[in-house]
Parts: structure tokens; C-alpha cells; sequence
């Protein structure tokens, strides 16, 4: 018999009950996927989505300043290249050192497909489409140009490499906002899947910090430390977010020193960044409580200091335990910024819900609903994937195992 | 072996502890090892011999080292460190560093030396233990025997004063403790001033200066080995040695 037969006889029908489960279950899924591609297919009315395009990527952000945005896109597209390359082409240890492993291949013809395929369903003018396309090709370009002449590059330049990123953010920042000779362009007018993504990044990358701070501050020996921490962390976790949004729009004016708080969209950043740091405190600390006290004294007894004992030995095993429950940490808050609709931030739930109630588009609130989860579900996907790409890479398991590799 | 104060590396007098919940596992110990001594301390378990060379290094309780004293004075606490350097029983290797890098961390960090002249250092550390070819492994490939030869290499690239030992054979496998011991062998040939707590007999017997018995939080007995092993003065040490023995 074929392998391939004989394998699947093996799992799903092994004994009369396992085929008769495994039967049923199949129609039920033949069913209903059956059932999406013909509502897809025949009649769904993707006319909604096509028309609005524009309007869920960005908002209402004026047209003539989004070459802003598309000149963003290409600075990130062209660092996540060279990123890439520069991985591949300086092998560590969870590599081989190949310099086109068989996933990445994968990945790029993947992004190729969609980077062709998705402007032709929106149908999107000529020009833009195009523009996706020389986006995607940049992606290449610059994967194969780092992964090619990356080895060439001096230690310095590779260490100082990362530091490409927070400049790019820093570099969006005024891109999208305006300023330093570009025409200000006002938070109100933010919206969509660039007002999704830019409270949550900034959530994201502030809480993370704050984070480690509070959870090293539950285990502090100074008192006072300790009880600020337990109460601020108890207190975020005992609200939900929601009351806080709101309350943050009333109150957080007076708490931040003028000018940090101005608008509504940085407050609810903010107040998502406090809310997201409570319970990362809480996956910080159970990575730290894993790390053994032999650990502490053995660097103790070395001479180390507490906060070089810290920085050091502590937290490099505590944050690769608590990764795992970190990034489930940063795949809700991202799903937790469809809230700011509910204070009438036009992020992309916001803006589903304005569109809907547009007359022209009444009853096709499905359409819009499924792509909305398709745009959350890839991206929650990608930083599920980056996660466990880092957690192997840190996993001593990993290392010992390809280092032992002559 | 002299007596002069600048020869003494360790002078505890009276060490008292008193752990949190209230048990006094120290009650008053005495003790002094001069340069290129090397002290071996026994004992039933629960008798104060780990907590006892743990105040050596502040760990625990206070003490005076060479020509720093910790009284009550925790600001000396970092300088003792740097001066005494510790083998634990479970080695603490740091897993997420190559066995280079545990060696070259603290003397980079904490003595402010350049990576390149610490590496040259630590690779002959090893190469002295016997494992110089595995410099870029992790401890977790490692055996436990490995694994405590690199940890006696990085507590030696501090430059230590003073090397203590708390129970370094008594997690490893009963084949690899020998060539943890020859390592010890070695360092005491050198003159490197070490105080051991340990059940190995043989290595009392045959590296000792001096071996100390503790008991119940006091130091019951101190004497050379051929004496503490054949011919003790206390009674209590005698019951030790029959149970050991």
C-alpha cells in the first residue's frame, strides 16, 4: 500500500470509532468551507471593502500628504529585508548558515502572492498597485543584497545595526505627524490599520519596560517599593480596560505632566500602555521567580553588584521564560485597541463601524467583519511567528544542540 | 606555618547567625587560615559548615578578610567579594553563557579588565582544568564533573584570595568526583589558601593543613589530618569519624 494511505489509515482510521469520528468530522469541515467559498464566491458583496480601501488602511488621512506613509512602508520594508539577510547570512545557532533555508523561500513567495493578488482584488488604481509591487520587490532586493555582501560588514556596523529600528519609529513618528518642515497632520485624522498599529507598537514598546520595572519592584526587599508595585498591578488588573479607557480620557490630562497627554489618541495609548504593563509585570515575574537564588549568589560571590547581577544573569533567563506569556501579553493588547472604537477613535473597528452605517453599504456587515479578522489574524500570526522564531534562538536546548555540531 | 598577621587570610572570631526564623545555626565560631593553607571542614549535616564558609563572602553574617574587615559594615561587602571566590555544590554555572564567557563576565565587569586580555587568561584557566576544548560549549553539555572544573576555573579568574568549597563532590556522580578533586589537588600544590567543606575522607587525609570539625553550630575540634583521623581528642568527633568511616 502507498505510504500516504497507509499513514492515514494509521491516524484517522485505526479503529471503527476513530473512522466513524474522523468521517463525520470531515464532512462537517468539507461543509462549511464548502459553504464560505460559495458565500465568498457568489454572494458576498465585496464592493464594500474594495470602495473603502483607503479609508481602512489609514483613515482619514489626507491624500496628498500619504506619500508619507507609503515612504514609511518602504523604510520598513527595506530594514525588515536587511534584517532578514543579515540573520541568515551570519549563522548562530539555532542556523545552519544556509543561505536560503527552504521557509524562507516559503515566506517570500508567499508575500509575493499577496503583494500581487491583494491590489488586484481591492482594485486598486494602476499606480497603487504598482506601488505594492515595487514594495514587494524591495522586500527581495534587499533580503538578497543583505544575505549576499552582510558577511563583509565590520563588527561595529553589525552591532550598531539594530539600532536602525528605533530609528525608523522615531522617523515615523514625524512622518506621520508632521513637523520639522512636513505640514502637520492632526491626530484626529489618524485612523484605520495605521492608527491600529501605532497605539498598539507604542504600547508595546513602553509597557515592556515598564513592566520589567514594576515586576522587579513586587520583589524588591525596600517596602515602599514593593507596595506600589502590588497595589498599581492589582489595582490595572482588577479594572477592566474598558472603565479605564474612559476614565483615562477624564482624568489622565491631570496626571501626565502637560503636553505628554494632548490628545485623546496618545491618552488611550497611554492608559493601553499602563493596562498592558500590570499584567506583563506578571509574566516578568514568574520568569523571574524560575531563575535559581544559585544563580544570584554564584554571581554575588563573583563580585557582581546587583544591578550588574541583574542586567546580567537574572534577566536573561527570567524574560526568555516569560517570552512565551510576554508575546500572548502583546497579541491581546493588539486585539485590546479595537476598545478605542467604544471612545470613538476611528482605529479599524472604528472605522468598520462608520462605513457600515454608510446607507450604500447596509447589510454587508459580514464582509467587513471577516476581513477585519483577517487583518487582526495576520497580524497577531506574524508576532506569534517572530516569537517563536526568538524563543528557539534563546532556548539553551537549541544552542547546546547545533554548537555541539562540528 | 607562621602566625604573623599579614600571613592570616581569614580571621573569624565568635561568628554568630541567627537565620529568620529564629535558628541559631552559628553560635559563636572561631576560626584563622593563613596564605597557602588549606583548611578542610566536616561535619554531620545541619551542623552550620556550609552557612559558616557562606559568611565568608557575605552571604551570610560578617567576617574579616586579609586586610578588610566586615563588621557591621555592608559597604565592604562588594570589596570582600571581589577578594573570595566560591565552588557550590550545584556548580551555578550561568546556562545562558558559553563556558568562555561564565569566565571572562566578572573579571571584565567588576574589574573593569579588557575582553581580550581576560580571554587569554581564562583559556589557560581551562586548558589548566582540563577542558580548554570545550571553551565555546554551554554548561548544559557538559558533565557535572565538567561543569565544576569551569566553575573552579571562573572562580580562579578573579584572582581570589581565598577559594572556598561547599560541598563541590557531593552532587556529582561518584566517577566524576575524581577528577574534580585532582583539580583541587593540583590548586593546594600551588599554594592557593582554600578552605573545603567535604566528606571526602581521602582528600582530608592526604591535601589537609589543618581539618576542622563543626558541630551543632560550634567548632568542636581543629587539627592536623593525621590527628583529627586517628587520633581525635573530643568524643564527638569520634562518633562523627565511626559514622563516616
Amino acid at each position: 500500500m502507498n505510504p500516504l494511505l497507509r499513514r492515514l489509515r494509521a491516524d484517522l482510521f485505526a479503529t471503527p470509532a476513530d473512522g466513524a469520528l474522523s468521517l463525520g468530522l470531515i464532512a462537517l469541515i468539507t461543509a462549511a468551507a464548502v459553504g464560505l467559498v460559495q458565500w465568498a464566491t457568489q454572494r458576498a458583496q465585496w464592493a464594500v471593502i474594495q470602495a473603502n480601501s483607503t479609508l481602512f488602511a489609514v483613515g482619514r488621512y489626507p491624500a496628498d500628504q500619504q506619500w508619507r506613509l507609503w515612504l514609511l512602508t518602504a523604510l520598513l520594508t527595506a530594514a525588515t529585508g536587511v534584517t532578514w539577510g543579515l540573520l541568515r547570512c551570519h549563522p548562530r545557532a539555532d542556523r545552519d548558515g544556509t543561505l536560503w533555508p527552504r521557509n524562507d523561500l516559503v515566506v517570500l513567495a508567499l508575500l509575493a502572492a499577496v503583494a500581487f493578488w491583494l491590489p488586484w482584488v481591492l482594485q486598486l488604481t494602476p499606480a497603487l498597485q504598482s506601488r505594492w509591487w515595487l514594495l514587494a520587490a524591495l522586500l527581495a532586493a534587499t533580503r538578497w543584497l543583505a544575505g549576499r555582501f552582510g558577511s563583509q560588514l565590520s563588527r561595529p556596523v553589525l552591532r550598531l545595526f539594530p539600532l536602525v529600528w528605533p530609528l525608523i519609529y522615531l522617523t515615523g513618528m514625524v512622518l506621520i505627524s508632521g513637523g520639522l518642515g512636513l505640514m502637520p497632520v492632526s491626530p484626529s485624522q489618524w485612523g484605520g490599520l495605521l492608527l491600529t498599529l501605532l497605539t498598539s507598537s507604542f504600547a508595546i514598546l513602553l509597557c515592556f519596560p515598564l513592566g520589567v520595572l514594576l515586576a522587579l519592584g513586587r520583589r524588591s526587599d525596600l517596602p515602599l517599593l514593593r507596595w506600589i508595585s502590588v497595589i498599581y498591578i492589582e489595582f490595572i488588573r482588577g479594572a477592566p480596560l474598558i472603565t479605564l479607557l474612559f476614565l483615562g480620557q477624564n482624568i489622565l490630562g491631570f496626571l501626565l505632566p502637560g503636553g505628554l497627554a494632548p490628545d485623546r489618541i496618545w491618552r488611550a495609548a497611554w492608559v493601553l500602555t499602563f493596562f498592558a504593563a500590570a499584567y506583563l509585570a506578571e509574566a516578568v515575574r514568574s520568569g523571574l521567580a524560575s531563575v535559581p537564588n544559585g544563580q544570584i549568589e554564584a554571581a554575588r560571590s563573583l563580585g557582581l553588584s546587583y544591578p550588574q547581577t541583574l542586567v546580567r544573569v537574572v534577566l536573561p533567563q527570567a524574560l526568555r521564560v516569560a517570552l512565551p506569556a510576554m508575546v500572548g501579553q502583546f497579541i491581546s493588547l493588539l486585539q485590546d485597541t479595537t476598545l478605542l472604537s467604544l471612545i470613538g477613535l476611528l482605529e479599524l473597528l472604528g472605522v468598520a463601524r462608520t462605513v457600515m452605517a454608510n446607507p450604500a453599504f447596509l447589510g454587508h456587515s459580514a464582509e467587513v467583519y471577516l476581513t477585519l479578522a483577517l487583518v487582526f489574524w495576520s497580524c497577531c500570526a506574524a508576532l506569534g511567528l517572530g516569537s517563536r522564531a526568538l524563543e528557539k534562538r534563546l532556548d539553551p536546548q537549541t544552542l547546546s544542540r547545533s554548537s555541539s555540531q562540528p | 606555618m607562621t602566625s604573623s598577621p599579614n600571613n592570616l587570610v581569614i580571621e573569624a572570631r565568635g561568628v554568630q547567625k541567627w537565620y529568620p526564623n529564629g535558628y541559631h545555626a552559628l553560635r559563636g565560631v572561631d576560626l584563622s587560615v593563613h596564605r597557602g593553607e588549606v583548611v578542610v571542614v566536616m561535619g554531620p549535616s545541619g551542623s552550620g559548615k556550609s552557612t559558616f564558609i557562606r559568611t565568608f563572602n557575605a552571604l551570610e553574617g560578617s567576617i574579616r578578610i586579609d586586610d578588610i574587615s566586615l563588621g557591621n559594615d555592608l559597604r565592604q561587602i562588594d570589596a570582600i567579594r571581589r577578594e573570595v571566590g566560591m565552588v557550590f555544590q550545584q556548580f551555578n554555572l550561568f546556562p545562558h553563557l558559553t563556558v568562555l564567557d561564565n569566565l571572562v563576565l566578572a573579571p571584565t565587569l567588576v574589574r573593569g579588565r579588557s575582553r581580550t586580555e581576560v580571554q587569554a587568561q581564562a583559556l589557560s584557566l581551562l586548558d589548566r582544568v582540563g577542558i580548554k576544548e570545550q571553551a565555546q560549549k554551554f554548561p548544559g553539555q557538559l558533565s557535572g564533573g565538567q561543569q565544576q572544573r569551569v566553575a573552579i576555573a571562573r572562580a580562579l579568574c578573579m584572582e581570589p584570595r581565598i577559594l572556598l568549597f561547599d560541598e563541590p563532590t557531593s552532587s556529582l556522580d561518584p566517577e566524576m568526583v575524581r577528577e574534580v578533586l585532582d583539580v583541587m589537588r593540583q590548586l593546594a600544590q600551588e599554594d592557593i589558601t582554600m578552605v573545603v567543606v567535604t566528606h571526602e575522607v581521602k582528600f582530608a587525609e592526604q591535601v589537609a593543613h589543618r581539618v576542622v570539625l563543626m558541630a551543632e553550630g560550634n567548632v568542636v575540634e581543629e587539627a592536623p589530618p593525621a590527628q583529627f583521623f586517628k587520633n581525635p581528642k573530643h568524643e564527638r568527633t569520634r562518633r562523627f569519624l565511626d559514622q563516616i568511616l
